[in-house]
C-alpha cells in the first residue's frame, strides 16, 4: 500500500499551524483521519547566524525537480519502514526572515512510536539527504553554510 | 549530444556559471572527469582538496546524475543532466 506523503517546496511565508489544519481536513476528506497519533515538527530560523552575529536573513537554494522527488522518496521509505499512515512536508526556498518557519514535519500513524520514530528519522534524513543550500545573510554579506549541526 | 552539467549554491558562485552543455574530451565520460575537464578544482582551498589524489572531488562533493545521487566514476550517457552539489544544509 502506498502511504499518502504531501510533499510542498514554499517561496512566500507559511502559518504551520494552518497549514496543519488543512492538511487534517485533507485526511479527514481521504477517511483517513483523525489520526490516533501525530506528531509535528516546526523549525524556524535562529536570529544569530553560526558566528553569533545577528541574521538578517537565511537564503535556501534548493536543485528544482530533484528536491521535490528526494523528499518524497524519503517520506514514502520512513512511512513504509515505521508503519506510518500519512506524511507531510512543507519546506520554504528563497529569502527568509528569522522567526518564520521553515520546515514543518507532521506524520500520523496508530501509536506515538511510529509517529515519532518516522518524524524524528525524516528530519534527519532530509537534512543530509534532500539538495538544499542555506546562506546565511548577516550585516550585508552572505556565507554559505556547509552541512548541518549535529542535532 | 552534450551533457547537461548543473553547479549550485557555493560551487556555482565560484565557477561563475549555473549551466553548461558539454561535449565530454574523454569517453567513456564519468561525474570525475568532466569535474576534471570542467577544472572545477580551480580556486578550491587546498585542504578541502583530498592529498595525493589529484582525480578525487573535493570532500563533501556530491554528484546527481538525471536528478538522482551517483558515484563520482559512474558512466554519463549523451544527454544526462549531471548536476555537482556541495554540502547539503537544509531542515
Amino acid at each position: 500500500m502506498t502511504n499518502p506523503c504531501t510533499i510542498q517546496l514554499c517561496d512566500q511565508p507559511f502559518e504551520p499551524l494552518e497549514a496543519l489544519a488543512g492538511w487534517q481536513r485533507q485526511l479527514e476528506g481521504e477517511a483517513l483521519g483523525p489520526a490516533a497519533a501525530e506528531a509535528h515538527f516546526i523549525g524556524r530560523v535562529r536570529a544569530t547566524s553560526a558566528s553569533g552575529a545577528p541574521l538578517e536573513a537565511l537564503e535556501l537554494e534548493h536543485y528544482p525537480g530533484m528536491t521535490e522527488m528526494q523528499l518524497a522518496q524519503l517520506s514514502q521509505a520512513c512511512a513504509e519502514r515505521h508503519g506510518a499512515e500519512a506524511v507531510l512536508v512543507i519546506h520554504r526556498v528563497g529569502r527568509i526572515r528569522p522567526g518564520e518557519a521553515i520546515v514543518l514535519v507532521a506524520v500520523t500513524a496508530d501509536r506515538r512510536g511510529p509517529a515519532q520514530r518516522c518524524g524524528q528519522e525524516l528530519l534527519e534524513r532530509l537534512k543530509h539527504e534532500a539538495p538544499f543550500w542555506k546562506r546565511e545573510w548577516s550585516g550585508g554579506v552572505g556565507t554559505w553554510v556547509e552541512g548541518n549541526t549535529a542535532w | 549530444m552534450p551533457i547537461q552539467v548543473k553547479l549550485f549554491a557555493s560551487l556555482r558562485e565560484r565557477a561563475g556559471w549555473s549551466e553548461r552543455l558539454v561535449a565530454a574530451d574523454e569517453l567513456p565520460a564519468t561525474p570525475r572527469s568532466l569535474w576534471r575537464q570542467l577544472r572545477l578544482s580551480d580556486g578550491v582551498e587546498a585542504e578541502t582538496a583530498r592529498a595525493g589524489q589529484a582525480d578525487a572531488l573535493p570532500q563533501g562533493i556530491r554528484v546527481a546524475i538525471n536528478q538522482a545521487f551517483a558515484a563520482p566514476d559512474a558512466p554519463l550517457a549523451d544527454g544526462d543532466e549531471l548536476a555537482f552539489l556541495p554540502p547539503i544544509s537544509g531542515g
